[in-house]
């Protein structure tokens, strides 16, 4: 019984300390991070609508894979220059969560990966320009994964299809999401024009 | 190892007679999984060498207090507190970095080199001592996980930290897993023959995981 208590009593004693140690680290540095994301957020979100002079606002909220997203306005005296949402892929090895905004007349602007955990060195050759500058310019129907070259639509990152296919369907789901939301008004502004 | 032996020893000890990859042949399986490239390589390395030094010096403190019944337990805890305190600073204060160094870092818990240094040397040896092996140690891991690194990222993308230098990727197997290990063996295989060959030493023999 003593000898228990000699060998239980100091680990616990560690335990207690280590988690002390722990939770007053979290504790102070909690807040320091919770501003640093918020912002970097924001920054991003200033990136990805560089025409933007208003606030970008919170139009709503969506959801895939059971998560919950957000999706933005961006306008510039009213007007709408920028639509951009929240979206996220599965890649090989993690969720790989990013921001798609979409010019007014429904083409992808750009795709910015905020966070991801594919492999170093096969999966994270998706954060390459060559790969994400084929998005720009290409229409929801253009938004499919070619192993292969191709110009018309997504080509796959040789060794890390994938990585690659996560980014695809994320930035496809984003841009349904977008043309079901603001695509409708878009097709009849354009028929006015015409008459 | 007594207590009588130069700090400097001690040091180079780390870095050349017992790297902890190429000789002691521990925590190998990082080793290969980061090394497809220069920057995780030292990124790892430089997160390594921190944990380590942290670690060595708690266990080393604490190396009456702890029960030798439940030394195992109490090592694992002391190197989970200081990751996870590392883990956290990081990513409040140097955000940049820990974008880089974030995937890495929880990983080190698990880390046979630094419950094997705990273990061998700190829980045996005083402050100092503790505290050079520490940095002897990490810095060896460093430099492994390096040379490692740039003979894979070189052969495998034909760059060096993710500057092109080859208009060709020569051998794109040597950034897989696969290639890990082949890297692996050939540099072991070298730096055996070279300890033979000029300094008259016999070679690793020691295995691990």
């Amino acid at each position: 019984m003593k000898d228990i208590l000699k060998i239980t009593l100091p680990l616990v004693a560690i335990f207690v300390v280590a988690g002390i140690i722990m939770s007053v680290t979290y504790r102070y540095t909690y807040p320091v991070r919770y501003q640093a994301e918020k912002k970097e957020k924001e920054e991003a979100l200033k990136e990805m609508a560089p025409d933007a002079t208003d606030p970008i606002k919170v139009a709503g909220t969506w959801s895939a894979d059971n998560k919950s997203y957000e999706y933005y306005q961006a306008t510039a005296g009213g007007k709408p220059v920028e639509y951009i949402a929240e979206t996220a892929g599965k890649g090989y090895s993690s969720f790989i969560k990013m921001l798609v905004s979409l010019s007014p007349d429904m083409k992808i602007r750009e795709v910015k990966i905020l966070d991801m955990n594919e492999t170093p060195g096969l999966g994270d050759q998706v954060l390459e320009k060559s790969f994400l500058d084929q998005f720009k310019g290409k229409v929801l129907s253009q938004i499919v994964l070619i192993k292969g070259e191709t110009k018309e639509n997504i080509q796959a990152v040789s060794g890390a299809t994938y990585s690659s296919r996560g980014v695809t369907n994320g930035v496809k789901a984003a841009v349904q999401l977008l043309v079901d939301k603001y695509g409708a008004g878009i097709k009849t502004a354009a028929q006015e024009v015409a008459k | 190892m007594s207590n009588n032996v130069s700090l400097g020893t001690l040091f180079k000890n780390g870095i050349f007679g017992e790297n902890p990859v190429f000789r002691l042949a521990l925590s190998l399986c990082p080793a290969v999984a980061v090394t497809s490239g220069v920057k995780n390589g030292f990124l790892m390395g430089v997160a390594v060498l921190f944990v380590m030094t942290m670690t060595n010096v708690t266990v080393s403190l604490l190396r009456n207090f702890i029960n030798p019944k439940v030394r195992i337990p109490s090592y694992v805890f002391i190197t989970a507190t200081w990751v996870t305190v590392i883990d956290l600073v990081m990513s409040a204060y140097q955000r940049t970095v820990y974008k880089e160094m974030g995937l890495y870092i929880m990983l080190i818990v698990a880390f046979a080199i630094i419950l094997s240094r705990a273990e061998m040397f700190a829980s045996k040896n005083k402050l100092l001592p503790s505290f050079v092996d520490g940095v002897g140690m990490g810095l060896g891991f460093l430099l492994a996980l390096m040379l490692l690194g740039v003979f894979r990222e070189f052969l495998g993308k034909g760059s060096f930290w993710g500057v092109q230098i080859l208009p060709v990727k020569p051998l794109l197997i040597m950034i897989m897993p696969t290639g890990g290990f082949f890297a692996m063996g050939l540099m072991m295989g070298w730096l055996n023959w070279i300890d033979r060959k000029f300094f008259g030493g016999t070679g690793a023999s020691s295995g691990g995981h």
